[in-house]
């Protein structure tokens, strides 16, 4: 773990999902790590930009890079999957061929913007706190122990896959949130769906088909006994909270089940305040005893 | 009761561009394969294909004839090879008007790179992977022109009416059951029979099956003594490793570190001709200088640098296959059987003994290989033979119409009784038992180098396991996807194939091409310049011989 | 030739010794006589470099001749014997057993998903094939003069579709595709790779047909970059790389009428906009405006909790005109080269 960081918190951490830049802020404070801003960055590109318009995202992307580096830090912390895999992917393609590197940068230089010279690494919240020293120091602030409280997993697609560009562990068997999930002194619950995809990508454009995908974690977490899910993607976040009650009909039976963000699970064991973590953010709603098992402080009136 | 004017048995690459052929002049064709269509060993084509398209530098077609011709040890029938080598060229241009992605000059024609005994850049490939190109092509061009492909059915007889070919009875492997597939013409195009050596770098898929339907249908099979050994294998399972690494600089060497073929080859040494050095490997192990029966292919002096660039391929397998990684550790190999030269005996249309029966690519015995195959001609023997037996059959439909040949409901139902013994059989032996007993003999005695009296012990044991294969034992009784039933089916092909192999090897005394006998060290003109024919007769194998065509080039002592 | 001493041939020395280890495998049994399905576990010895398929085989000769599983070439090339080990869509074939007996760890081996069993190992590849068949997998040059000779393509234009041209059809993409358990009627990936394979080709001119059809329902847009079909490839063909290229080939083409190609649009144009996505019209822009107003009590949950950011003072990143100026740059220089590589006949060619 560093001691400073090039935050990128993406374009759902500063929208819908304000909730997870909070979070991650309060987090980071408590383990006294530095988010560095980097104010005009864009998007990065996503899985949209990169299917439409391949050459744009490489571009977009390298100026984030860019900037990073400018900015003097040699890793951008994400807390979003898709952030993570386009970010490394484009980092990949530039770093390995010069060619490619060069002609982005004269690209870059034209429009006036920061140019990138391939000294930057990308890792997710995820990675850096479950592992190594970021682990001892999460472990030494987790100061409350959420016992009892069962908590499935939910990595998502593009923090595991292709492990050829991520590659932090075993993609078909992870560790890392059970790990985080064990250190909050909760109990980690395991269901096959926990690697497979939340259908965020393609709810708006092939509803069913992603509503066919989104109810497979929900239900076999609901049924392996879980309180809630918690997953490092504010977009498998969205897909799992906002779309649940759609899933819900499409499956026929009751769904409810909480989810969180992996920051909001770190900073209920870290004892940050409800103000900062933001549950009521949230669509599907936090049930009396789930929140007394997370042991918020403050829950009642806090402003959203 | 199915029928169709043509029926193709096989959907490499001789039997995809035979029906596409045949299809194309517009007859009503359809495939019957064990396996589904890019399944066949093809597939596993590296090098490249031969065509003499002046490319790289100026060739001509007389002169890849002339490469052939000297290459088979003067054993090739020089009117088939002529065939081939005029009508390579066009063949390969209509494959990549098809669409085979073979690599590219920089003047975006076609590359073109040397082979081993060619006088030219002569060989045109894709990469490492050539026939994993081609047979994607074809079976593109099968869904093109809807070809119907009786997938995963697995013929057991040809069926002969009044001395005419009259279809085909299968096995339906995916549903079970037997079926009578009507045709006057029958294409077989089975591919080889490696499957019968321990050794081999052939596909478990490669048994011989259509050679054993001809033999049995009263066509000889011809010159099976001819098996051509691949001197850089895997011991694990016989995948070989391509001879690119020896092209890259690689060196074999025995177990005190020697680079052994300076004894045999002081100048072309790793990269003199593939029995050669296979010959020269066999010597090494057999006086005591191997290691674990091996030799040592060793590319570390490369560099992981120009091993990860240029041979990525070949250390993948080694690491998957041979557990080394070729950076750091030399990779045990030895010679292993490769290719059939002989066959099913045939004339330059592809048409055997039997009217309406024909043979196309490895199966086939055309000859143009005759007693040892030049690296890139098989490719191009599929293309160029399989385009001719499709259109051939094609226009004897026309010509003809209905032979009248039928399969009558007798044949059906004898063959019936046959497979029904087979599968509910519990009484005798594993077919695997009898397959490696099989293998590990003809290996030991029927291999890079013989004797007669191996050959006789080769001979008598191939007899016995003939004898105990009358009652196998199996486990699975029941009726779909059977493979318990497959495997000893195809056992049967092995037995018969290598009945007729050792049979001629016995008889031929002298050393030609791959046969290579430690009794008989020279290639005797006077008595052997011809073709061995191996009959069925009651079931045992009959010999007899032919003459060998020669056009233009007289036989000469072969040297590189 | 040198003269070799042991002219009496029996084995040659070390031919068959093997160091062995003791394996045990599980497997997913399906009789499809009786529709039962069981698991089964084998211990057999097996040689220390032998594969899952190894294994299979010593079950097979030597423990229940009855189990059926698929398999040819035994190197990776034909595509026969996928299967599942632990769960992950992997060629029999390339996993070596070595390192799971090392660890102890008893594998399980089961079919691939995504496709009906037929019995044991062995799946039903028919709907497989059909949808390979379905992209008109073969080269289409419209009826152009076919050349005496080859056509000629650069060497950097076949590149293109050089991991495409990879693909050996053996179904493990299909195994883990997750848009194809939710649509079993999705191409998926083998088929889109195929697809790309003759959309990226020089001497195809089909092009324009194939990428509107490829840009329906069922097509490209179904794809919900789960990257399982990447990771389970082995042979490095990156199916879904393959279907984004088919993405970005049908945005030059104009194909932009898909629901899925109008939510990459509302990404592209925010972008250029304001830098972040403007989540407020990702909904109507991708469904349309009608729909979106009957997703209104669905949009109304979400506002409850502070879900919908304010259209009016959209997230806007510094700076923003830069990249503007380089969304207009890339624009420029995308219109001054061909939309394609293409093949040149022959006799177009002046031999220098």
């Amino acid at each position: 773990m560093q001691e400073r960081y090039a935050y990128y918190p993406g374009c759902l951490a500063s929208l819908s999902q304000k909730e997870l830049d909070s979070s991650t802020r309060a987090i980071a404070k408590k383990l006294e790590i530095e988010l560095i801003e980097m104010p005009s960055v864009t998007c990065c590109g996503a899985g949209d930009i990169h299917e439409a318009k391949p050459d744009y995202y490489l571009h977009i992307s390298a100026r984030i890079l860019g900037q990073a580096e400018q900015s003097g830090c040699d890793t951008i912390l994400t807390i979003c999957n898709v952030c993570t895999l386009n970010l490394r992917q484009a980092n990949m393609a530039l770093q390995a061929d010069a060619a490619v590197l060069n002609r982005v940068n004269d690209n870059l230089k034209e429009v006036g913007a920061a140019t990138y010279q391939g000294g930057v690494d990308v890792r997710h919240l995820l990675w850096e706190v479950s592992a190594g020293e970021g682990y001892d120091r999460f472990k030494s602030i987790a100061v409350k122990s959420l016992e009892g409280l069962k908590v499935a997993p939910f990595y998502g697609c593009q923090i595991l896959r292709p492990a050829k560009i991520l590659g932090f562990e075993n993609s078909d068997r992870p560790e890392s949130l059970e790990r985080l999930i064990m250190a909050c002194g909760a109990e980690p619950i395991d269901y096959p769906a926990k690697v497979k995809c939340c259908g965020f990508p393609i709810v708006l454009a092939r509803e069913d088909v992603a509503l066919g995908e989104l109810v497979q974690p929900l239900e076999q977490a609901i049924d392996a006994g879980a309180d809630v899910i918690v997953t490092p993607c504010p977009l498998c976040h969205l897909s799992l909270d906002a779309w649940q009650r759609k899933a819900a009909a499409y499956s026929g039976r009751e769904l409810g089940i909480p989810i969180l963000h992996l920051a909001q699970l770190l900073g209920a064991a870290a004892g940050i305040e409800e103000s900062e973590l933001k549950f009521k953010r949230h669509v599907t709603r936090l049930s009396p005893s789930v929140k007394a098992k997370l042991q918020v402080p403050s829950v009642v009136g806090t402003k959203v | 009761m199915i029928r169709h004017d043509v029926i193709v048995l096989g959907a490499g690459l001789a039997g995809m561009r035979a029906a596409i052929e045949a299809k194309r002049a517009g007859v009503d064709v359809a495939i019957i394969s064990k396996l589904h269509p890019t399944r066949s060993h093809s597939g596993a084509a590296e090098g490249g294909i031969n065509a003499a398209l002046g490319n790289a530098t100026e060739d001509s077609p007389e002169s890849h004839a002339y490469d052939t011709v000297k290459g088979s040890d003067y054993l090739g029938d020089q009117d088939a090879i002529e065939v081939m080598c005029r009508e390579a060229p066009d063949d390969i241009y209509e494959l990549e008007h098809m669409g085979a992605i073979f690599t590219r000059a920089s003047d975006g024609k076609l590359a073109q790179r040397p082979f081993g005994a060619a006088g030219a850049p002569r060989t045109v490939y894709s990469a490492d992977i050539t026939g994993h190109v081609l047979i994607h092509v074809l079976y593109e061009q099968l869904i093109k022109y809807d070809i119907k492909v009786y997938e995963e059915f697995f013929a057991t007889k040809v069926v002969v009416d009044e001395g005419r070919c009259a279809g085909v009875i299968a096995w339906d492997t995916q549903k079970g059951g037997l079926h009578a597939i009507e045709a006057n013409h029958v294409i077989l195009a089975t591919g080889g029979v490696g499957r019968m050596y321990y050794g081999t770098t052939n596909a478990f898929a490669c048994t011989g099956d259509g050679m054993s339907l001809a033999w049995n249908a009263g066509v000889p099979l011809k010159d099976m003594e001819f098996m051509q050994f691949h001197p850089t294998t895997l011991k694990s399972n016989g995948v070989l490793i391509t001879e690119g690494c020896r092209g890259e600089g690689g060196y074999l060497r025995n177990k005190d570190g020697e680079r052994f073929m300076v004894h045999d080859a002081p100048n072309a040494m790793e990269l003199a001709s593939r029995d050669v050095v296979s010959r020269a490997e066999w010597r090494e192990i057999a006086d005591g200088r191997g290691v674990d029966g091996c030799v040592m292919l060793d590319l570390t002096h490369l560099g992981w640098k120009k091993l990860k660039s240029r041979l990525p391929g070949s250390r993948e397998l080694a690491m998957d296959y041979a557990g080394v990684d070729p950076i750091e550790q030399p990779i045990p190999v030895r010679p292993g059987a490769h290719y059939q030269m002989g066959g099913v005996d045939c004339d330059i249309w592809g048409e055997t003994m039997v009217p309406g029966l024909w043979a196309a690519g490895e199966v086939a015995c055309v000859s143009v290989h005759g007693a040892n195959r030049l690296g890139g001609n098989s490719l191009m023997e599929t293309i160029v033979f399989g385009r001719r037996a499709g259109q051939a059959a094609a226009e004897r439909v026309f010509e003809q119409g209905d032979t009248g040949a039928r399969i009558e409901p007798a044949a059906l139902a004898d063959e019936d009784r046959r497979i029904a013994a087979i599968l509910n059989n519990s009484e005798g032996e594993r077919p695997g038992v009898l397959r490696e007993e099989l293998a590990k003999t003809m290996y030991d005695k029927a291999g890079v180098y013989r004797t007669g009296e191996a050959l006789l012990e080769c001979q008598e044991k191939v007899h016995d396991l003939r004898e105990r294969a009358k009652t196998l034992s199996l486990d699975d009784h029941s009726s779909v996807f059977n493979t318990d039933l497959t495997t000893a089916l195809e056992l049967l092909s092995l037995l018969e194939c290598a009945d007729c192999l050792v049979t001629s090897a016995v008889a031929r005394k002298e050393s030609r091409g791959a046969h290579s006998r430690l009794d008989f060290t020279t290639r005797n003109d006077d008595q052997w310049l011809k073709h061995s024919l191996n009959w069925n007769d009651g079931g045992e194998v009959r010999l007899d011989y032919r003459p060998v065509t020669i056009t233009k080039h007289q036989p000469l002592a072969r040297s590189y | 030739m040198a003269a070799i001493e042991n002219a009496h041939f029996t084995t040659l020395k070390g031919a068959y010794d093997t160091e062995t280890m003791e394996a045990t495998v599980k497997v997913r049994r399906y009789n499809p006589e009786t529709g039962k399905s069981r698991f089964d576990t084998f211990t057999v010895t097996i040689p220390v470099t032998a594969t899952v398929l190894d294994a299979l085989d010593a079950i097979k000769d030597t423990c229940d001749g009855t189990l059926s599983y698929r398999k040819s070439c035994r190197m990776s090339v034909c595509g026969s014997c996928g299967m599942r080990v632990d769960g992950g869509a992997a060629l029999a074939c390339k996993v070596p057993m070595r390192k799971f007996v090392e660890a102890g760890h008893t594998i399980t081996v089961s079919p691939m998903g995504n496709l009906p069993v037929i019995k044991d190992l062995v799946v039903d590849m028919a709907p497989f094939w059909d949808k390979i068949r379905a992209v008109k997998p073969f080269l289409d040059t419209k009826n152009a003069d076919t050349p005496a000779k080859e056509w000629r393509i650069d060497p950097a234009d076949t590149a293109l579709i050089h991991k495409e041209s990879l693909c050996i059809l053996c179904g493990c993409c299909v195994s883990e595709c997750n848009s194809m358990e939710a649509d079993p009627e999705f191409l998926g990936p083998a088929a889109l790779a195929k697809a790309y394979r003759f959309v990226g080709d020089a001497r195809d001119k089909d092009t324009r047909e194939r990428l509107r059809d490829l840009s329906g329902a069922h097509g490209i847009w179904d794809c919900t970059r789960c990257y399982f079909c990447n990771q389970r490839c082995p042979k490095g063909v990156d199916p879904r790389d393959a279907i984004a290229k088919l993405g970005a080939e049908s945005f030059k083409e104009g194909f932009t009428s898909d629901p899925g190609a109008k939510h990459a649009k509302v990404f592209v144009d925010s972008t250029y906009k304001g830098g972040f996505l403007r989540e407020t019209e990702l909904v109507p822009k991708t469904i349309g405006p009608a729909n979106a107003i009957k997703d209104i009590p669905f949009a109304l949950q979400l506002a409850r909790a502070g879900k919908v950011p304010n259209p009016l003072s959209p997230h806007k990143a510094k700076d923003n005109d830069e990249v503007k100026r380089l969304w207009k740059l890339l624009e420029k220089e995308a219109k001054g080269q061909p939309r394609r590589a293409t093949a040149v006949h022959p006799d177009a060619v002046q031999e220098g």
